[in-house]
C-alpha cells in the first residue's frame, strides 16, 4: 500500500494542460476526406491530403475551384440549405460525388465553423435495408430494457452490455466524474483474460477541461485507427497563412498525441467515446475500447448518440438499492426527531435526549449543539475549545446554512489536531445571528483509493535549456494503484445533508408555531378579559337594579306609612336601605376594579411631590370638621416617575387614607419618602432585591394600629377586611387591592412592614423609565 | 287660536319599580304633565312613528321631553337614542339618559350621539331623589321645549 504525498502541480502547468488547445489542428484521420469551404460561395480553400484516396483528384486540382466541380447542383443546394440553418449542430447528409471513375456514395457530415465551412466526407456504408430495421429495432429493446431497470448499479452494467451488443467494442466501462472532474470506472464489460478496471480512479488531469469541454457538447467521438498516421490539410497559396482549422466538431480530427500514447499504453488500437450530459453538466462518459482497428457506420454512431442521451437522462433516476433502505431508515428517524421536538417543551433538551437520535439523524458519532454561548456536545466530538473554535470559523467563513466536508482539515488547517474525531463535519446554521448552530462529527477514515496508475506517474520533471520543468504526460501503467487518504472521513450522503436541512426547516417551523400558539393564547385571554369585563358591566347592572328597587320602596314605605310603624319597624327599614347601600358600594368597588385591568394606562413623567401633595390636599379638605388633621411629613424629595398620574394618585389616597383611619392615636402622623435599593437594603438586610434592581422605593409609614404580621399577605386581598365592618370608618376592603393592581400593571411591586401597635408602612417600586 | 296642550313626558323604562318610585316622586314633585310609558325600545318608536302615519287623533301627541333607559329589552336605549337623533322629524326632541351604568364607554357614547343629559339612578334613595328633583326642575319647569303645535301652524 502506498502513502502518498500528492506532489503539488503548479497552477500554471495545470493551466497549460488543461487549456492545450488540441482542436486547432490541421491534422485529420485518414478514413475520410475533409474539406474547408468559403462560406460564401463555397469555393475549396482546405483539403486533406489524401484526397485522391477518395476523390480520385489530388488536392491541387481541388483547391481554389468551386464545390460544383464534384458535387451537382441540386445537392449544391441542399449544402447551401444546411449552411443556412446550420447554427451550431452538424448535419449528415448523403452526398454523390463525381470521380473521374464516375459517381461514388458519400456519408457527409457539415458544420459551420465561421467564416468556413468543415465538410467531412467518408465513402458511404452499403447499409441494406435489414440491417438498418435491425439497429432500429434493438435500439428500441435496448431503451425498453434500460428504463425498467430502477437499480443503479443494474442499470450502469446493462447500460455497457446494450453499448457493447450494438458497437461490439472489447471492452465498454462507464466512466463518472466526480466533484473534482476525477473519474471513476463505476461499470464494465471487457473480456475475461483482460485487467478490470472497475473502481479505479483516474485523475482529473487524464482528460483535460478543454476536452470535457467538448464533451459536454454532447459529442461522440469515434477513433477507428489509433495508429493510423494522420493526414495534414493542405491550402490554397492566398489561404496558407490562415493558420490551423477549429476541428472541435469534426469527426475526423486528428487524435492529439498524448491522448494516442494514453490509449496506446492501455493497449488500445480503437476508441469511441459517448458523452453523458445531463442538465449541461457532464455526468460522466461511455468509454468503449477496442486492440484492432474498428470502423463504426454512421448509422450506429447515431444510435449511441440516442442510446447516450437515454442513459443520461435515465442515469440520476436510479437509485442503489442496497441504500434505498438506508434512505427510508433516515427519513423514519427524521419524522420521528421532528414530531417529538414539535411536542418538546424545551427545545434543547429535546434535541440532546435520548443523545443516539440526533446523531443517527446523519449518521455521525459526533455532534455540538450551539445556543448562542451554550454549546452542548454528544457523541465523540472534538474539545469544547477546538468546536467554539470550528464554530467562530463557520461563522465567519461560510454563508448559507449548511456547509458540509469529510475533509475539515482541508478548509481549516487546524482541523488536523482533531482528526480522530472531527476530520469530517456537517454544520446547520441555524441562526446566524443568534448563534443557534448544530455540528455533526465523523471521526478520521483511513482510507484507500485504487487508482489507475500511479497518478503522479502523470508529473514528470524533464531537463530543458538546464531547467527542471514538470510537465504532465501519459502514465505507462494502468494497474490497480492503491493510496491511502488520511484526515478525512466517510464522505456525507446527499440524503443525510437533506436530512439536516429538513431539521433546520422542522426547527423555524417550530418556532414559528410556537409564536403562533403564543399569539393565539394572548387573544384568547383577550377575548377572556373582554367577557370577563362585560360580565362585570352586566353584574352591576343588574344586580343594582333590584338593589335600587329595594332602597327606594323601603324609603317610600319609610315616609308614606311611618304613622303606622312603631319606632322598631321605621329603624329595620333603615337598616334595609344601608345594607342594600353597602351591597351598592361593594358591585362598585368590584366594576372599578374589574376596569382596572382593562384601562390602558396613560404614561406620563410625573413629579410625585405634586401629585401627593393633591392628594393630601383633597384628603384633608374631605375631612374639615373632624379632629386634628393629620400630619403628613415628607423628608425628602420624591422623584419624578414615569406613570399614570390618575391611577397613582388613587394608590396614594388609598395609602393616606388608611394611615389616617387605621389609627387610635388622636393624631394620625405619616411619612412619605423615597429609599434607592442600596439604602433600602441598608435598612432591610434581610430583604432580597433582585442584584440588578434600580427602582426607588417609595414608602408610606404611619403611627396607626399595625398589622400583624399572619395578615401580611391577606390584606391585599378583593374584599378582605381585618376589622369589624364599622370600625375605622367602614370600607369595602378593595382599596389596597386596587393600590397593588395598579402598582403591579406598572410593572412594580408592593409589600407591607408592621409592628402590632405601633405602626406600618407600605413599600412599593416604581421605574424611573417603563422601558429601563 | 289653538288651545295649548301641555306636552306630554315619555319615559321608556322596563322596570315597573323603577317606573313606579318615579311615579312617586314626581307625584310629590307635583308635575302635571301627561306621562306616557313604554317598557321597550321597540314599543318607543312604534309610538313615534305611528303617530306620524296614522291620524287618529286631531292632535298628534309629540313628547316634550324623552327620559330613556339604556339597557332595553329587544331593541335597546342605545339604537333609540341613535335613531331618533338620525331623524330629522324627531331629533329636536330632548332625550334625558336615565341609567344605573356608570361606565364610562356608555356616557361618551350617548353624548355623541346626541343625548341631551345623561343621569345615574343610583341606589340611594336620597341621591335618587336630588336627581329626578333635578330632572323635574329643569326639563320639565325651566327649560323650553319645542312646541309642536307652533310648527305645524307655521308649516
Amino acid at each position: 500500500m502506498n502513502s502518498v504525498r500528492h506532489t503539488p502541480v503548479p497552477d500554471q502547468v495545470l493551466q497549460e494542460h488543461d487549456e492545450n488547445p488540441v482542436h486547432l489542428t490541421d491534422l485529420v484521420q485518414p478514413h475520410g476526406v475533409v474539406l474547408v469551404l468559403e462560406k460564401s460561395d463555397l469555393t475549396i480553400l482546405k483539403v486533406s491530403q489524401n484526397s485522391h484516396d477518395f476523390l480520385g483528384r489530388s488536392p491541387q486540382h481541388l483547391l481554389g475551384q468551386a464545390l460544383s466541380v464534384i458535387i451537382e447542383s441540386d445537392f449544391i443546394d441542399s449544402i447551401q440549405h444546411c449552411v443556412n440553418q446550420a447554427g451550431d449542430r452538424s448535419h449528415y447528409l448523403h452526398l454523390p460525388i463525381a470521380t473521374p471513375d464516375g459517381p461514388a456514395g458519400f456519408d457527409a457530415s457539415l458544420h459551420v465553423t465561421d467564416p468556413y465551412i468543415i465538410l467531412e466526407l467518408e465513402p458511404a456504408h452499403q447499409q441494406t435495408v435489414d440491417e438498418l430495421m435491425g439497429t432500429q429495432h434493438s435500439v428500441a429493446q435496448s431503451i425498453a430494457t434500460l428504463r425498467s431497470i430502477s437499480d443503479l448499479k443494474t442499470f450502469l452494467q446493462a447500460a455497457v452490455e446494450e453499448i457493447q451488443a450494438l458497437t461490439g467494442y472489447d471492452r465498454v466501462m462507464i466512466y463518472q466524474f466526480d466533484e473534482q472532474q476525477a473519474g471513476s470506472v463505476v461499470a464494465e464489460i471487457k473480456p475475461e483474460q483482460e485487467v478490470s478496471y472497475l473502481g479505479l480512479r483516474y485523475p482529473a488531469t487524464d482528460i483535460p477541461k478543454i476536452v470535457r469541454d467538448f464533451y459536454q457538447q454532447g459529442m461522440v467521438r469515434s477513433v477507428p485507427d489509433l495508429t493510423a498516421s494522420l493526414v495534414e490539410l493542405v491550402a490554397v497559396q492566398e489561404h496558407e497563412d490562415i493558420g490551423p482549422m477549429d476541428l472541435s466538431r469534426a469527426l475526423l480530427r486528428g487524435v492529439d498525441p498524448c491522448c494516442v500514447e494514453y490509449h496506446q499504453n492501455m493497449g488500445v488500437v480503437a476508441f469511441l467515446v459517448i458523452a453523458l450530459v445531463r442538465h449541461d453538466t457532464l455526468w460522466g462518459l461511455i468509454s468503449c475500447h477496442h486492440p484492432v482497428a474498428k470502423t463504426l457506420p454512421p448509422y450506429i454512431r447515431s444510435a449511441c448518440e440516442v442510446l447516450g442521451q437515454l442513459i443520461a437522462a435515465e442515469v440520476t433516476s436510479k437509485v442503489h438499492e442496497d441504500e434505498l433502505s438506508y434512505l427510508s431508515k433516515l427519513k423514519s428517524i427524521q419524522s420521528e426527531f421532528v414530531s417529538s421536538i414539535a411536542a418538546a417543551q424545551d427545545f434543547k433538551q429535546a434535541l440532546i435526549h435520548p443523545q443516539p437520535r440526533l446523531l443517527d439523524l446523519v449518521k455521525a458519532q459526533g455532534a455540538a449543539v450551539c445556543m448562542d454561548q451554550d454549546v452542548t456536545l454528544i457523541g465523540s466530538t472534538p474539545t469544547l475549545d477546538q468546536v467554539h473554535a470550528v464554530i467562530d470559523w463557520s461563522l465567519t467563513e461560510n454563508s448559507g446554512s449548511l456547509f458540509h466536508t469529510d475533509c475539515l482539515s482541508s478548509h481549516y488547517s487546524t482541523a488536523v489536531d482533531f482528526k480522530e474525531n472531527g476530520s469530517g463535519v456537517l454544520i446547520l446554521t441555524i441562526s446566524q445571528l443568534r448563534r443557534y448552530l448544530i455540528l455533526w462529527f465523523r471521526p478520521e477514515v483511513i482510507r484507500t483509493v485504487n487508482w489507475a496508475g500511479n497518478p503522479q506517474a502523470s508529473i514528470q520533471m524533464i531537463e530543458e535549456d538546464d531547467e527542471q520543468q514538470m510537465v504532465l504526460c501519459p502514465r505507462n501503467s494502468f494497474e490497480k494503484w492503491q493510496e491511502t487518504v488520511e484526515a478525512t472521513s466517510r464522505p456525507w450522503k446527499d440524503a443525510e445533508l437533506e436530512n439536516a436541512l429538513d431539521l433546520k426547516n422542522a426547527i423555524v417551523g417550530i418556532v414559528l408555531n410556537k409564536a403562533d400558539e403564543l399569539a393565539q393564547i394572548n387573544l384568547a385571554l383577550a377575548d377572556r378579559n373582554r367577557e370577563l369585563d362585560s360580565f362585570a358591566y352586566a353584574a352591576s347592572h343588574d344586580l343594582k337594579e333590584p338593589l335600587r328597587g329595594i332602597t327606594n320602596f323601603a324609603n317610600i314605605i319609610v315616609r308614606r306609612y311611618a304613622d303606622t310603624l312603631d319606632e322598631a319597624g321605621v329603624q329595620r327599614l333603615q337598616t334595609l336601605v344601608r345594607l342594600a347601600q353597602r351591597m351598592d358600594l361593594l358591585i362598585d368597588a368590584l366594576l372599578k376594579f374589574s376596569r382596572l385591568g382593562q384601562a390602558e394606562l396613560n404614561y406620563e413623567q410625573t413629579d410625585l411631590n405634586g401629585l401627593v401633595q393633591n392628594v393630601i390636599s383633597v384628603i384633608k379638605t374631605g375631612r374639615e370638621g373632624k379632629s386634628p388633621p393629620p400630619q403628613i411629613d415628607i423628608p425628602n424629595a420624591l422623584p419624578t416617575v414615569d406613570c399614570d398620574p390618575v391611577l397613582f394618585a388613587e394608590v396614594f389616597s388609598n395609602l393616606i387614607n388608611n394611615a389616617v383611619k387605621y389609627t387610635n392615636e388622636p393624631q394620625a402622623v405619616i411619612e412619605i419618602g423615597c429609599y434607592s435599593p442600596e439604602q433600602y437594603g441598608e435598612q432591610h438586610p434581610r430583604d432580597d432585591l433582585p442584584p440588578d434592581f434600580s427602582s426607588p422605593i417609595v414608602y408610606v409609614r404611619d403611627n396607626g394600629i399595625g398589622i400583624r404580621e399572619r395578615h401580611f399577605d391577606k390584606i391585599f386581598r378583593l374584599f378582605k377586611r381585618l376589622h369589624e365592618r364599622d370600625r375605622y370608618g367602614g370600607g369595602s376592603g378593595v382599596g389596597l387591592t386596587i393600590a397593588q393592581r395598579i402598582i403591579e400593571r406598572h410593572g412594580g411591586q408592593i409589600w407591607v412592614k408592621s409592628t402590632y401597635g405601633e405602626g406600618t408602612t407600605f413599600f412599593f417600586t416604581i421605574r424611573y423609565n417603563r422601558f429601563s | 287660536m289653538v288651545e295649548h296642550v301641555q306636552m306630554p313626558l315619555l319615559v321608556v323604562e322596563d322596570s315597573d319599580e323603577d317606573f313606579e318610585i318615579l311615579q312617586i316622586l314626581m307625584e310629590e314633585m307635583n308635575v302635571s304633565r301627561p306621562i306616557y310609558r313604554c317598557k321597550t325600545g321597540d314599543t318607543a318608536l312604534e309610538l313615534l312613528y305611528q303617530q306620524t302615519t296614522t291620524v287618529e287623533t286631531d292632535v298628534p301627541i309629540r313628547p316634550a321631553v324623552i327620559l330613556l333607559d339604556l339597557n332595553l329589552p329587544g331593541i335597546d336605549g342605545r339604537e333609540v337614542l341613535e335613531q331618533l337623533k338620525q331623524d330629522k322629524q324627531f331629533q329636536s326632541i330632548p332625550i334625558i339618559v336615565f341609567t344605573t351604568s356608570s361606565d364610562p364607554k356608555d356616557i361618551k357614547f350617548c353624548y355623541q350621539k346626541g343625548a341631551n343629559g345623561y343621569l345615574i339612578k343610583p341606589v340611594s334613595p336620597e341621591k335618587l331623589e336630588k336627581n329626578v328633583q333635578a330632572f323635574v326642575t329643569y326639563w320639565l319647569e325651566a327649560n323650553t321645549s319645542l312646541d309642536w303645535n307652533d310648527v305645524n301652524v307655521m308649516g
